[in-house]
Order: structure tokens, then sequence, then C-alpha cells
């Protein structure tokens, strides 16, 4: 799924007065394409990624996903939402968690995705009759991935996902991303404020500036995954993020 | 889970147990102590006594309250759910509903009770309604803001599925209410016995409040306390009974803390 802004923009009606979470941003990201979006905290990449979601309304300009609004992707359930809290059901076993988006929305068209051969995709096999409570948050993100994959969307998008976990697990689940990114080749826009994540994960990285956020710089990734992150050409990319990133914020 | 609940029950036991034996422990002192008239205040070893005497009377009495608390109660907690889950589907109505339901609970029932007598005659109904009125607020508070507590992560996830209104309420408004329903449980299952006795007290033909009204009339102080025990005593069993079920219904929550925080 293809995905065009043009000229998105966007403006909460504030208590007092109005305030500008995006100034006017145009991208095109490409079906099967992996993008990274990172800057300075406050400069609206979530509210960027919840304008795709359909969360919220953009104040100008235009979403096309495939050539539809988002309104018309969501409810052809072709959008999958993947967040920093796992958002899963404390009282439904890890199964049911995966099912999820099967269960709901039947009218919806649903690709022939076993949760339990999902759950052995992300490792989870032998929890699928555990309750998420008794899992660890790099399990319980892991569960998160697997029902992602169920919705069978072609494009995921993805809230801060591993922000929670610690630098060796996120490295891990990074790794089982691309993996899943490799079989089943959805579109991703990927919000983090790691740097080296989106070194690590991304075709592509769209630096953005403080509020009001606009993008800054797109920087294109091109050595092969998986990236060693101390191999000169990756740490290279870093240092370059690092200045775009660096300017950005003091420029604000 | 179940081998390090059982040594803690049992601990609760001991202690709750220990705390009412030496609080009658005290009482039995005092009053013999004083030489208080037993029409004034009687020695527990006198009420107990008077129970054994009036077992039979007193359990059949018993009976009846527990069946107008529980009829009370039911529909009570069935008024204050439903009520709850319309204002929640249909916000419009929550300003009005409110107000109305916190016009009712702020009546007074003692007022209430002897009109309701009076129209509904002595039999279960007038009492069944008085416990009602009695417990259906603090439900519906509770189940109101426990609909309204899904967090955001949720809802985030749910509208991205593309869920009804049914779909959200059944797989993540609705268990997310249950802890606080069965708050508002504790509180008004013991609640249910006192609004079926006090509603007894306005005329009735049976139950554990006209024994009491009995007793009274004639200062047989120790039926009266004989009989106020019993309704203590069905009101614990009430709570404790909540207390139980909450164990099974939220399991959820428990496996979480007897897991003692390592996320």
């Amino acid at each position: 799924m293809n995905v065009a802004l043009r000229g998105v923009a966007k403006t909460f009606n504030g208590v007092q007065t109005p305030l500008v979470a995006l100034n006017p941003i145009t991208l095109d990201v490409a079906t099967g394409e992996f993008v990274c979006i990172i800057g300075p905290s406050g400069c609206g990449k979530s509210t960027l990624l919840r304008l795709i979601a359909d969360q919220l309304s953009p104040t100008a300009g235009a979403i096309r996903l495939d050539d539809a609004p988002p309104a018309v992707a969501r409810q052809a359930q072709q959008i999958a939402w993947m967040a920093q809290n796992p958002a899963l059901l404390p009282w439904q076993t890890v199964l049911d968690n995966v099912r999820l988006p099967q269960r709901i929305n039947r009218r919806g068209r649903h690709p022939a995705l076993d949760p339990t051969d999902l759950l052995r995709v992300v490792r989870l096999a032998d929890f699928a009759r555990a309750y998420p409570g008794a899992l660890s948050g790099g399990m319980q993100q892991r569960v998160a991935l697997a029902r992602t994959l169920a919705t069978g969307a072609p494009l995921w998008l993805m809230d801060e996902p591993f922000a929670a976990l610690d630098e060796l697990t996120r490295e891990t689940l990074a790794d089982e991303v691309l993996r899943l990114w490799h079989t089943f080749r959805p579109t991703v826009l990927w919000v983090t404020h790691n740097i080296a994540e989106a070194a690590r994960l991304a075709d592509r990285v769209v630096v953005m500036s403080a509020r009001p956020g606009c993008i800054r710089d797109t920087v294109a990734i091109t050595p092969p995954r998986p990236r060693d992150e101390t191999a000169p050409e990756t740490v290279a990319i870093i240092r370059r993020l690092r200045a775009v990133l660096r300017k950005s914020m003091t420029t604000a | 889970m179940h081998e390090r609940s059982a040594p803690t029950l049992k601990r609760d036991v001991i202690s709750a147990a220990g705390i009412i034996g030496l609080t009658l422990l005290a009482w039995e002192i005092a009053v013999r102590f004083n030489h208080t008239p037993i029409y004034i205040l009687p020695p527990p070893s006198a009420i107990a006594g008077k129970f054994w005497r009036n077992a039979g009377y007193l359990l059949a009495a018993a009976g009846v309250t527990l069946g107008e608390a529980l009829g009370g109660l039911l529909l009570g907690l069935t008024v204050g759910i439903v009520v709850a889950a319309l204002i929640t589907f249909w916000t419009n109505l929550e300003r009005g509903m409110l107000a109305l339901s916190i016009l009712v609970k702020a009546t007074p029932i003692v007022a209430i009770a002897p009109l309701l007598t009076l129209w509904l005659g002595f039999g279960p109904l007038p009492k069944v309604i008085v416990t009602a009125l009695l417990t259906f607020f603090p439900v519906l508070i509770n189940v109101h803001s426990g609909l309204h507590a899904v967090d955001e992560a949720a809802l985030a996830l749910f509208h991205s599925l593309n869920a009804g209104r049914w779909e959200l309420f059944r797989y993540a408004r609705w268990p997310s209410t249950l802890p606080y329903l069965f708050a508002a449980l504790k509180v008004v299952a013991p609640l249910a016995v006192t609004g079926a006795v006090v509603a007894e007290w306005a005329g009735a033909s049976a139950g554990l409040g006209r024994a009491m009204w009995l007793a009274y009339a004639d200062l047989n102080l120790p039926l009266l306390f004989a009989a106020v025990f019993c309704s203590a005593v069905m009101g614990v069993g009430l709570y404790v009974l909540v207390v139980v079920l909450e164990k099974r219904v939220i399991f959820w929550r428990w496996n979480v803390q007897t897991r003692g925080g390592e996320i």
C-alpha cells in the first residue's frame, strides 16, 4: 500500500490559543517501503502517524492510502496499529489476543493467517494458553506483533513500539520485525526517537524538527540488512542522522 | 497462588476472630461490672442463650430477609448496570439520568418505606424495592466510571480494527468495568441486608426486621440483639461471597499481583 501526504497540516484548538502541531508536510512512501520517522519529542511525529491512522483529521492537505482516504482504508482493515503500550486484553489468553483482529469487524476481508501459526512465527507457541499478565514486556510486544500480523493489513503504523523495552530486547525484536517484514512485505511507517533503531530498520529515515513539526531532512539507508551497528557505513549513517537531528533541535 | 493464599486466609481468620472475641469479652465484662439491667444492654452470653433457644424462629426470619435482600440487590444491580450502559452508549441521556438518579438516591428511604408498604402491602415486594433503591446508586456510579476507564491504547487499537460500539463494549469496556463493579458490590452487598431490615421495620409479615420490632415492643433486648446479630452475620456473609467471587471473576488481577512485579 502506498502512502501519499500532500501538504498535510494539523492545528489543535488549544485552551487559549490554537496549537500548530504540524506545518504542511508532503511525503510519499512506496508500497513495501520501510520508513522511520525520527525527531525530538513534541515534533508531531506521533500526530502525523495518528493522522494517517484516521485517529485525527488534518486541518489542511490530503492523505491518500492507495488513492483512498484513511477512513476507507481503516474500515477495510488495511491499517495495523501498534504502539508503545501493547494494549493486550489481560482477561484473554495470548492466543485470543492474537485472534482479536479476526473476531472483530468480520465484514472486513481476512487473509487466512492462522493465529496459532502466528504465535509460532513470533516464537511464543508455548504461551498460547497463558495470560498476558504472566509475560515479560518483550514477550507482550511480541504478542502485539503477532496480533498486528493477524490483521493481514498491508500498512503497519508503529508508534514507538519498542520505546518501553530495554536495549537488548529492543534489538532482538527489531531483528524479528525485519524477518517478518521480509516475509509479509507490508509498508511500514515507524515512529521512534532512537537513532540506532532507525538506522537498523529503515529504507529511509525522515527527520522532523521541533514544533511546529515539519520534515527537516530525508536520509536514504542503502546498506543491506542485517546491519551491524559497529560497521563503518552504519556508523556513518548514525552520525549523519545525529547531526541532522541536532540541527533540527537548535533551529526550532 | 493457592499455596500462598492458604496461610494468608488462616491469618485473616485468626485476626478477625481474635478482635471480635476480645470486643465481646470487653462487652460482657463491662455489662457485668456495671450491673447494667438486661432491658438496657444484655451481655453477649444472654444474647447467645436467647439465640440458641429461638434459633428456629430467627433462622426462618433470616431466610425471609435474605431473600428480600438478594432480590433487591439483583434489582439494584440490574438497574445500575443498565442505566450506566445506556448513558455510556447515548451520552445525551447522561445529564438527565444522573440528575434523576441522584434525586432518587437523595430521597430519605425511611420516609419512602412506609409509603411503599401502604401501596404494596406487607409482603416482600416493598422490601425488594427499598433495597434496590439503596443499592443501585453505588453500582451506577462505579460501573459508569468503569465503562469510561478503558485505556487510550486499547481504544486506539479497537479504532484501528474498525470495531463497532458493541464489539468495543464486549471485548474491552465490560471486562475493564468488572473491578469497578466488584468495588461497588463490596459496599452494596452488606447494605442490601440493612435495606431489607429497615423496610421490614416499616411493616412486615415476616423477616428479621419484624422480629426486631416485636422484640423491641416487648423490651426483650436479648432477642432484639440476637436478631441484629443474625442480620450482621448475613451482611458479613454476603461481603465474603463477593470477595470470593471477585477473585474468580477478575482472575487476571490476582495473577499479575502474585507474580510480584517481575514484568
